[in-house]
């Protein structure tokens, strides 16, 4: 069963997904971080990435497709990785820009939240993005997560040095959010 | 005489050679550097080290590509007293540096003059712009030493472990090449 939100679903990636990811990679818009230019990613390139996922029951890293509910359309990509397990993660999220301002990315964040904290069971979930993007930012500030560290001019976007951010979200600060959800984990200290 | 990235006033820096384990080994078992080894990720930065973990950290360290890793060698005596690094694994505008004194040798401005070598390194022969140092707050000395070399905090990364009994965070600390420039025009 894949991760269900309001009005996304997050599954796995599929190999008929590949030409939307690989869409998505070469975007500028929608790809922040300048160290992933230039945008030539190839359909080859791509289709590497996926077949080189090897089977673990361990994994340091997770990726999905954001798929609408109602209409089955790809909306993005939304993943975490460097898994410290039961400890802390790390989230990515792009999404294709014709769903901007529609709610999926946050619906699709707010549903990855819930499986890291409710379902892995980290104490820590952060994402690092840069002031470039403020709507990124926003997104993020709406799931709970603040800005704790601000590194100046660490990265280079339409031509201007932004400050690398450090978002994160404490387990504590993620359920004070959602009432409706019962921390059944006792605190460590 | 042109300025050596490797070559201080008392110290120098080199890679690592196998005959180094043994010294290595030796002071990063030491307690006073417990959670402060600053050794690549896969060995335990609490637990006591074997030999053969060592020899897995001066392999990795040998192998390291997109980040420096250097002895601190102290010429007149022939010692290892400690480790560098510099670290460009994410983007060489914004890399980070270590630096690491065997407990033995601190506060005798060792790890000042690793620093200015790292710093030169970073700044004469690399695009780096923005320079960081990440350090748990529990580590008081290390946060002192790095505002002392004109770094600002950036904040934290909140939670980033457990440390006796408690989590911490990693203060995150950074300087421009312009700031490090300023601070150091006419030497």
């Amino acid at each position: 069963m894949p991760l269900e939100g309001k009005s996304v679903v997050l599954r796995e990636q599929r190999r008929e997904d590949l030409p939307f990811l690989q869409s998505l990679q070469n975007d500028m818009e929608v790809q922040a971080w300048s160290k992933a230019l230039p945008p030539d990613y190839t359909d080859v390139m791509y289709a590497k990435r996926y077949d080189a996922r090897e089977f673990s029951y361990d994994p340091e890293e997770a990726r999905f497709v954001i798929v609408h509910k109602e209409t089955g359309e790809l909306i993005g990509h939304i993943s975490y990785s460097d898994l410290e397990r039961r400890f802390s993660a790390h989230l990515g999220i792009m999404t294709a820009r014709k769903f901007w301002g529609t709610g999926a990315a946050f619906d699709a964040q707010e549903t990855m939240l819930r499986f890291l904290f409710c379902e892995v069971g980290v104490r820590v979930v952060r994402l690092f993005t840069h002031s470039g993007i403020p709507r990124a930012v926003r997104l993020a500030e709406r799931a709970g997560f603040q800005v704790s560290a601000q590194i100046r001019q660490a990265n280079i976007k339409y031509g201007q040095l932004n400050d690398t951010l450090v978002m994160d979200i404490l387990r504590e600060e993620y359920f004070a959010r959602h009432p409706e959800l019962t921390d059944a984990l006792p605190p460590l200290f | 005489m042109m300025k050596s990235s490797f070559q201080g006033n008392r110290l120098a820096l080199r890679p690592f050679e196998p005959h180094d384990v043994p010294a290595l080994q030796a002071y990063l078992n030491h307690p006073d550097l417990s959670g402060r080894r600053f050794i690549p990720w896969a060995f335990p930065d609490i637990a006591p080290l074997s030999q053969r973990q060592v020899e897995g950290i001066v392999q990795r360290w040998a192998e390291a590509d997109r980040s420096l890793p250097l002895a601190v060698i102290r010429p007149d005596a022939g010692q290892l007293i400690g480790h560098a690094e510099c670290d460009w694994h994410w983007d060489p505008h914004q890399p980070s540096v270590q630096v690491v004194i065997a407990p033995d040798y601190q506060r005798q401005g060792h790890g000042s003059e690793v620093l200015e070598l790292l710093m030169r390194h970073l700044l004469d022969y690399t695009p780096a712009h923005n320079v960081s140092c990440w350090i748990a707050d529990w580590n008081k000395p290390a946060l002192t030493f790095c505002q002392r070399h004109g770094f600002r905090v950036a904040g934290r990364m909140r939670r980033a472990g457990i440390h006796q009994g408690r989590y911490f965070d990693l203060v995150i600390n950074d300087i421009l090449r312009t700031e490090w420039k300023a601070a150091h025009a006419g030497e």
